[in-house]
């Protein structure tokens, strides 16, 4: 957990945006904690002043008693909203990419070190989360953010909130991680057909039917598509085998730019998500080609990742 | 924000309100209160079933009810009963009109003025104890809102814990600060009901009747010694004119001039009187005095009256001195001292001649008057027979049965009969002494009236007729239980007696609490603030400002420390070492990597730097165990402690 400057310490993004956190677990304590009556704070000042107005008309001491007493719990609550957060620990958790237009769900967790369970806790990203938390103990909360461009998705700053005890404060320490998530383009609703290779434009067709004809086996490798793996043969007792068909045989599917027919650089970028993630579900091996990058062909997680990568941050 | 409201918290706030509410029973108009009972139990009901609850129009409707019902109240909506209406009105309204948090906050504040309206009616301890514990369980309400954990007993628990926290500062708040007395524009009149107490006029059976109340009238805190029991007479209402069967006040027409003449010597005594809420503007002092707070003026009778609202406790400090002289008497006032309606009878007259009245000094005739009261067949009693025609001359020859405004009357009257001036002086004699507070009760049963005379080179003289028939009554107590109960008068020998019994030692600790309650807390006015501060020193605003913000900072700063220093618990003080332990691996440039576990990052010390290894593995071994593992024993720490120590790497 780091240290402030203290130029950093008097900058006024720390009350609005909070401080930036990057990936270190986040102590609350009196430089990330602000307070600030709330509304309601400011409904119970105008109560206190109508309280004494009427203390001193009616000269009455047991009601200046009485007001001296709410102003005192008042500002007594001070420290009191403090402790609803003091101490907390807050650490950033994973973020799994999404397609555009998707909610980005980002996990925060905290943990209570101390003896005093913790009631009324808000996480607010776009949506609020309440929760209690009890002592000694740790909980994650999944925060969603909706998304509407593909590229990195940064999570901005998370405020951690409470009116504990009494409503008349709010409490809140706004946290900001490098948290972020890659959003990939959203994936074209049209199902147009893959494109021809362009150095084997004819045999484009026959191997878009090929990729049902069974070819043979081989020896399992990595990248190879989990439904190609020759369960019996594994049930058998004759380790990982996977089947291969003729379509895949030397006619990788090439997705190119230059392939797509969409007007604008998103549509097409959209329209190359879809073939990839129809090309990774029927199995097919790919690759894909933007202006400046390349990824050969193959199938697998791991390089529909690579490749939805690519098409994000193009 | 819209917040679903739980049946537990409606439940919870309504009770709280209910309690608040409950004294204002007795205290305002019973429709109002019907009012407020019948919405609240409605708002009750809906809790079960919100389907009864009243919709638009239904509420509408209501509303003008409330409007309705204070307009019927014929008071408008300023002063102490039309506010306490208009805000049990508007919170009884307000109840059936919950739909968000921000509801039950309005509703929440408006009940906390309702318990502040009750002090305006009632100031005792037990109200004040009541209001603070129904205050606390109306804070746990707010709390148990702001916690979705519903808990009440813990919501009542921090309640009680806040506001235990809260006393101190509050009652700096209270000492220091400053008060200002509300200018008279904005002081409303409220109409009270009318108290006991002596009058304007004394009649026959006006004194005796107070005599059967021990309704507490004043009470008295001597800075010395105390005067002598037959000295403690309380001067009241001086009465010189007479029709033969009441006695009455003339005009004061000599205001304040009369003051400068009195010649007094002896002991001075200093003295505080806190005076309870009376409709006249009298104050009770002690015969004679002499020095006495700007607020009260003297009038030509010697009787103190104030300049500020008797209808509030107040309390006067003077000085009085026992032994005086008024010096001349003006031909005015001779005038009205000698005063009779009509000529007197002969019997009368015969009488006085009988005991040299108009042939000898006057301080003969007196003494020969008191002898002829106690030597003749007169009696004292506070159940006298019923004297409506010529109550003297009945008084004097046929019944002999009087109580002590029988006796001065009828001295008085002979007195005058004999060419001395005399006038019927009433007010309080005697007082019952509280051992446990040191100060002096005085109760509308110690009512008394003496006469005064004048005499040549003397002054005005008190005479007390009634000594001469009843000494005890002046030298003793009267016995107030005994004479409320049986209706007649009896003396009990000395305060010792009094003191005997159990019941009257909790009678005086009650009585005292309840003096020390009165004089500290709800008489602390600014004259009172100002003398109690500027036995601190404290003399000017800036100054009361400055401590106060002393005060406050420091309890502040107390509290803080006490609400926030870091509980050490186990886990900390574990963790604390482990992190001695990192520090001194940080110097030779091994840093625990964020998220990397302690068995981790011993495993990457240990490849980096093996001849640690034994140590490494202790340390982690018992850092995992005391964090993590089932049964830590003390032992462990312990250990832990020890090989951090020693551990250099």
């Amino acid at each position: 957990m780091k240290t402030l400057t203290l130029v950093q310490r008097f900058q006024w993004s720390r009350f609005f945006s909070g401080e930036d956190l990057g990936d270190e677990p986040a102590l609350l304590n009196h430089r990330r904690i602000f307070i600030l009556p709330s509304r309601r704070g400011l409904g119970f000042m105008v109560l206190l002043l109508l309280l004494l107005l009427i203390a001193f008309v009616y000269n009455n001491n047991l009601t200046y008693m009485l007001t001296f007493l709410l102003a005192s719990v008042f500002f007594i609550t001070i420290l009191h909203s403090f402790k609803a957060l003091a101490g907390l620990i807050v650490r950033p958790g994973q973020s799994p990419s999404v397609f555009a237009g998707e909610a980005a769900a980002f996990e925060i967790y905290l943990e209570n070190p101390g003896d005093r369970p913790r009631f009324n806790l808000h996480l607010t990203l776009s949506d609020t989360a309440v929760m209690n938390l009890a002592a000694n103990s740790k909980a994650g909360i999944r925060l969603t953010s909706k998304t509407t461009h593909r590229g990195w998705h940064h999570c901005g700053t998370v405020t951690l909130s409470s009116t504990f005890p009494l409503g008349l404060f709010r409490v809140w320490s706004p946290l900001r991680f490098n948290l972020k998530t890659l959003v990939y383009p959203k994936p074209s609703v049209q199902e147009l057909p893959f494109p021809m290779s362009p150095d084997d434009a004819s045999t484009q067709g026959a191997t878009r039917q090929g990729v049902d004809d069974f070819y043979g086996l081989q020896e399992y490798q990595k990248g190879d598509s989990i439904k190609h793996i020759h369960w019996q043969a594994y049930a058998k007792g004759q380790g990982l085998i996977s089947r291969r068909y003729s379509g895949e045989q030397g006619a990788a599917l090439w997705l190119t730019y230059d392939a797509t027919h969409a007007q604008s650089l998103e549509e097409r970028l959209s329209q190359l998500c879809r073939w990839v993630l129809d090309a990774e579900k029927a199995g097919v091996h790919y690759g894909l080609v933007l202006p400046g990058f390349k990824a050969s062909p193959g199938l697998g997680l791991a390089h529909r990742n690579k490749c939805l990568k690519a098409l994000a941050l193009f | 924000m819209v917040t679903e409201i739980s049946k537990n918290n409606l439940i919870f706030l309504l009770s709280a309100i209910g309690l608040i509410a409950l004294p204002h029973v007795k205290h305002i108009a019973p429709t109002v209160f019907a009012f407020f009972c019948l919405m609240l139990t409605w708002r009750f009901a809906g809790v079960w079933r919100p389907r009864w609850l009243p919709n638009k129009a239904l509420l509408f409707v209501l509303t003008l009810a409330g409007i309705f019902l204070l307009y019927s109240q014929h008071q408008g909506i300023l002063g102490r009963d039309a506010g306490t209406r208009l805000f049990m009105t508007a919170l009884a309204l307000k109840l059936l009109e919950i739909k968000q948090q921000r509801d039950l906050y309005l509703i929440v504040y408006l009940t906390f003025i309702v318990a502040a309206s009750q002090f305006l009616y009632e100031q005792n301890i037990f109200m004040a104890v009541y209001i603070l514990l129904t205050c606390g369980v109306l804070l746990a309400t707010l709390i148990s809102l702001n916690n979705t954990k519903q808990d009440n007993v813990l919501a009542l628990k921090t309640a009680g814990v806040i506001i235990v926290q809260a006393l101190p500062i509050a009652i700096a708040l209270f000492m220091l600060f400053p008060r200002v007395e509300a200018p008279r524009w904005m002081v409303f009149k409220d109409p009270h009901q009318a108290r006991s107490g002596l009058g304007d006029s004394m009649e026959p059976g006006s004194i005796s009747r107070l005599g059967l109340s021990d309704e507490r009238v004043f009470r008295v805190k001597f800075a010395g010694a105390l005067p002598p029991k037959n000295q403690r007479y309380w001067r009241g209402p001086v009465l010189a004119y007479t029709d033969g069967k009441h006695w009455k006040q003339t005009q004061s027409r000599f205001a304040d001039a009369r003051r400068d003449k009195i010649k007094a010597q002896g002991r001075a005594y200093q003295y505080t009187i806190m005076l309870e809420p009376q409709d006249k503007n009298w104050v009770f002092a002690l015969d004679m005095p002499t020095h006495f707070a700007d607020d009260l003026s003297m009038n030509a009778n010697y009787q103190l009256t104030t300049h500020k609202d008797p209808n509030r406790r107040t309390e006067y400090r003077m000085t009085s001195r026992l032994d005086y002289n008024t010096g001349e008497i003006t031909p005015d006032e001779y005038r009205e001292n000698l005063q009779l309606p009509k000529a007197p009878i002969d019997k009368i007259i015969a009488l006085v001649q009988r005991l040299k009245g108009f042939d000898t000094a006057p301080e003969t005739f007196i003494q020969a008057l008191m002898q002829h009261f106690r030597q003749e067949d007169f009696h004292y009693t506070l159940m006298p027979p019923l004297m409506e025609d010529k109550p003297i001359e009945t008084f004097l020859f046929e019944k002999r049965l009087g109580f002590c405004g029988h006796y001065a009357s009828a001295f008085v009257y002979l007195m005058r009969v004999a060419h001395i001036p005399a006038r019927v002086v009433t007010g309080y004699q005697g007082g019952e002494f509280n051992q446990v507070g040191k100060f002096l009760e005085i109760r509308q049963a110690h009512a008394h009236a003496w006469a005064e005379v004048w005499l040549q080179n003397r002054g005005w003289v008190r005479i007390d007729p009634t000594t001469a028939i009843a000494p005890e009554r002046v030298e003793q107590n009267v016995d107030i239980e005994q004479q409320i109960a049986s209706g007649a008068v009896s003396f009990i020998e000395s305060d010792a007696a009094q003191a005997l019994s159990w019941l009257g030692d909790v009678r005086q600790l009650w009585g005292s609490l309840d003096y020390s309650w009165q004089r500290w807390v709800i008489n602390y006015n600014s004259a009172n603030q100002a003398r109690f501060l500027s036995s601190f020193g404290i003399e000017t605003l800036r100054q009361m400002l400055y401590w106060l913000m002393a005060i406050v900072a420091f309890i502040t700063a107390l509290l803080s420390w006490l609400l926030l220093r870091g509980k050490n618990n186990n886990t900390d003080k574990v963790l604390i070492v482990y992190q001695r332990f990192c520090r001194k691996l940080g110097k030779i440039g091994l840093r625990r990597k964020p998220g990397e576990g302690a068995v981790d990052f011993a495993c990457r010390i240990k490849r980096a730097c093996p001849e640690h290894a034994p140590a490494v593995d202790v340390i982690t071994g018992l850092f995992v165990k005391l964090r993590y593992g089932r049964h830590p024993t003390q032992n462990d720490w312990l250990k832990l402690k020890k090989q951090v120590a020693l551990f250099k790497p």
